[in-house]
């Protein structure tokens, strides 16, 4: 008796190994990182952004050049530091049934630039009051003049109510957006507000083990985060639909530029002719990923479609060397994460730099300590990504000589007057151009996104900053859906 | 086994010399050649940057031998020193260096050389000391518990009743009578160095790239057994070979030199 007991146990526990997640109905989404905070106010890391983005409505949205759009309500400019916001009529409520009102988006304001802890208080240190003028009308008053203000306010507006009840935003978030908050307790659950869908976000690190659940049928569809030879490999699996497209999401390799070899124009650009880029993108970059030249792609309204891509040219870059009157090999460290494709890009690079008579000493870190490093200004080269960059305010906070760390993000610490004179004109093509000329960055790639689901998912495709927007339509038929895409 | 063992040690010793007469460096990167199946080019196929596998293998299996070689002489020497002592010396001696080396010994030793290696950084002489920090514990204990019997051997006594000094009677009574079992102790650690030199290379925190490492290259392969199952079964059977021909070859010494046994058998 006891054996046969203790045979249906192991039956038991063999058979529940074996089987697939409980058809639930949800559609599972796996993702390399779980967010980590729903608060908008708060939260800054992709994954986090992505969801609230999903979770909370916004004042201002972005067209295809990446313009401000109306949003949740349209604007005028009253004056140079004045700005009138009217919301728009039949917005959907709150999640818990309140109407949104102008009442809520102060409030959300007020309470950010309250806060002494947010990482976002500083972009939104320029507002001097945010003033209620009827239910649907509110006032920004800035403390100086912004002509790109509108695009700054992509805050997700918060319930009023809530906000004075202290709720906890982070993990039981209230918003009103397409979908609502369902349960988080190892996996985050978000339903769609419109037909009651439910959506799971699975995490699952290893993009190998990724690539297997979703083959299993475990989860329904994931994207990025993937090597190409994942890609392709999921490219040849008849049950499964790869979907590409465009990203504008700028991978760059950083100069101390305070360096006495990088501060000089002609090492920089015999760093920028030892990369061979086509080749990079070509054999070991996702589809669609394509060159770049500055943060902004050329289709943004502050992009500049003009720029020559700078070719490969190892012999050139040694003459470069030479002529700056630098021996031979010029030895630079680069300073990356343990991230396995950028240790492999490293590898890559530090291959044909040797061929420009540049010996590249790759330092891999974690990446606390590497970001601390950047940050710290602590380096000769890094790399790095800039991710889901809207507005051209970037190249001031980058390249400004005002905006050093910690206040900005110039890490290289760049001073250019005449770069500092165009800024402050705001005259984006010359800044563009300037930049182009002056190499501050080296400019590498806008990687390609992509997304992978199962052929009975209909009506997702990833966007090109990643966002995971198209959560929203999509939809599991019982056929197969044959995509176009 | 004794013989497969053997087999396998000389085949890896002569594919390393080929390696090396043919000069093959395996740090050539060849974009065209990602993660090339085999090949008559390339015998073993290529990594995920077209770099040719077999001599990678052949690099990767030298750094693991040097660091092992290494690590274990310079643990050896730590080890041997201390425990000579405390067991020569005992008393308060003993206790000090015996409390020291239990310290040592309550950690994991695989984790305190991933502590120290994350806190010293990575690279090829860090990885080294992290290893040498937990390595020399084996060698302390066992010295000290032979020490022990060995100094109250009338050929120690009589020596030290004709006025040897403490280090001569260590250096030429006691020590020689410990070679023997400490060589079948480092012929274990041999292997276990290289597994710990594997794993902590695995995590990032041993060689760097470019340098081929077994460890670095058995985390590269992960990402891609899929699409390149030959990359991780290739590297984890090379590492598993050479690991399995030294353990073997370390039984078989041990045999060898278990005098109890070896008579016994006669």
């Amino acid at each position: 008796m006891r054996f046969i007991r203790l045979t249906c146990v192991l039956c038991f526990l063999l058979l529940s190994a074996c089987q697939r997640p409980v058809a639930d109905g949800a559609i599972h989404f796996a993702i390399a990182q779980a967010p980590i905070s729903l608060d908008p106010r708060y939260a800054t890391d992709a994954a986090s952004e992505r969801v609230n983005r999903l979770i909370y409505q916004r004042l201002v949205a972005f067209d295809a050049q990446s313009k401000p759009v109306p949003g949740m309500a349209t604007w005028q400019r009253l004056s140079p530091i004045h700005y009138r916001f009217t919301l728009q009529a039949g917005l959907p409520p709150f999640h818990h049934g309140r109407p949104v009102t102008a009442v809520d988006v102060v409030a959300t304001y007020q309470s950010l630039l309250a806060l002494k802890d947010s990482p976002h208080a500083a972009e939104y240190d320029n507002i001097q009051r945010v003033r209620l003028i009827n239910p649907l009308v509110l006032d920004f008053e800035l403390k100086a003049a912004d002509s790109d203000f509108p695009a700054r306010l992509m805050m997700g507006i918060l319930p009023q109510d809530l906000i004075e009840q202290h709720h906890d935003f982070a993990h039981q978030p209230v918003g009103s957006g397409g979908f609502a908050f369902y349960a988080w307790q190892q996996q985050l659950t978000l339903q769609r507000v419109s037909d009651q869908q439910l959506v799971t976000l699975v995490e699952v690190k290893d993009p190998t083990v990724r690539v297997l659940k979703l083959m299993r049928g475990e989860v329904d569809l994931l994207q990025g985060d993937l090597p190409p030879e994942l890609v392709q490999y999921l490219q040849k699996q008849a049950h499964l639909l790869v979907k590409t497209t465009k990203g504008t999401n700028f991978s760059y390799l950083g100069l101390n530029l305070q360096d006495p070899l990088l501060s000089q124009l002609r090492v920089r650009q015999a760093i920028m002719h030892a990369i061979d880029r086509q080749a990079i993108i070509k054999q070991v970059m996702v589809d669609q990923t394509r060159l770049a030249e500055v943060i902004l792609p050329p289709e943004h309204y502050a992009g500049h479609a003009g720029l020559t891509h700078a070719s490969y040219r190892p012999a050139f870059s040694k003459q470069l060397l030479q002529s700056a009157g630098i021996t031979l090999p010029l030895k630079l460290v680069y300073k990356t994460s343990t991230d396995a494709q950028r240790v492999r890009l490293a590898t890559i690079l530090q291959a044909q730099m040797a061929k420009a008579g540049i010996d590249l000493e790759i330092r891999s870190l974690d990446w606390g300590t590497f970001f601390a490093e950047i940050k710290q200004g602590n380096f000769q080269l890094y790399g790095l990504t800039w991710v889901g960059v809207r507005t051209p305010e970037i190249y001031r906070q980058v390249f400004g000589s005002e905006w050093m760390p910690p206040q900005g993000f110039n890490r290289g610490r760049y001073v250019d007057a005449a770069l500092d004179a165009l800024l402050g004109a705001q005259d984006w093509l010359a800044i563009t151009k300037r930049i182009h000329a002056q190499l501050p960055y080296i400019p590498l790639w806008y990687e390609g996104q992509v997304a992978v689901m199962q052929k009975n998912m209909s009506g997702y495709a990833p966007h090109a900053d990643g966002n995971w927007d198209d959560l929203a339509m999509i939809q599991r038929s019982a056929t197969i859906a044959h995509d176009a895409d | 086994m004794k013989s497969i063992a053997l087999f396998i040690l000389l085949l890896w010793l002569l594919a390393v010399i080929a390696g090396r007469v043919l000069g093959l460096h395996g740090q050539a990167v060849d974009l065209s050649q990602v993660l090339a199946s085999p090949s008559l080019v390339h015998w073993f196929g290529a990594d995920d940057l077209g770099r040719d596998l077999l001599a990678r293998i052949l690099r990767g299996v030298e750094v693991s031998f040097v660091v092992s070689v290494v690590v274990t002489l310079v643990s050896m020497s730590i080890g041997v020193t201390v425990g000579l002592f405390a067991g020569f010396y005992g008393g308060k001696v003993d206790q000090v260096l015996m409390q020291v080396t239990d310290i040592f010994l309550a950690f994991p030793g695989i984790l305190l050389a991933i502590a120290f290696a994350a806190v010293l950084g990575p690279g090829i002489v860090n990885l080294m000391f992290a290893l040498c920090l937990t390595g020399w514990v084996s060698y302390a204990r066992l010295t000290r518990a032979q020490t022990l019997s060995l100094r109250h051997r009338q050929h120690v006594l009589a020596s030290a009743s004709l006025g040897a000094t403490p280090l001569r009677l260590m250096r030429y009574h006691i020590l020689p009578l410990l070679l023997s079992i400490l060589m079948v102790e480092a012929t274990y650690s041999l292997a276990s160095i290289m597994i710990a030199e594997a794993s902590l290379s695995f995590l990032g925190l041993g060689i760097q790239a470019p340098n081929a490492s077994w460890g670095a290259m058995l985390r590269d392969a992960v990402r891609y057994m899929l699409v390149a199952p030959h990359y991780v079964l290739l590297v984890g059977a090379s590492l598993m070979s050479l690991i399995l021909a030294i353990n073997l070859g370390g039984d078989h010494l041990r045999d060898k030199l278990d005098i109890v046994s070896s008579v016994h058998e006669k």
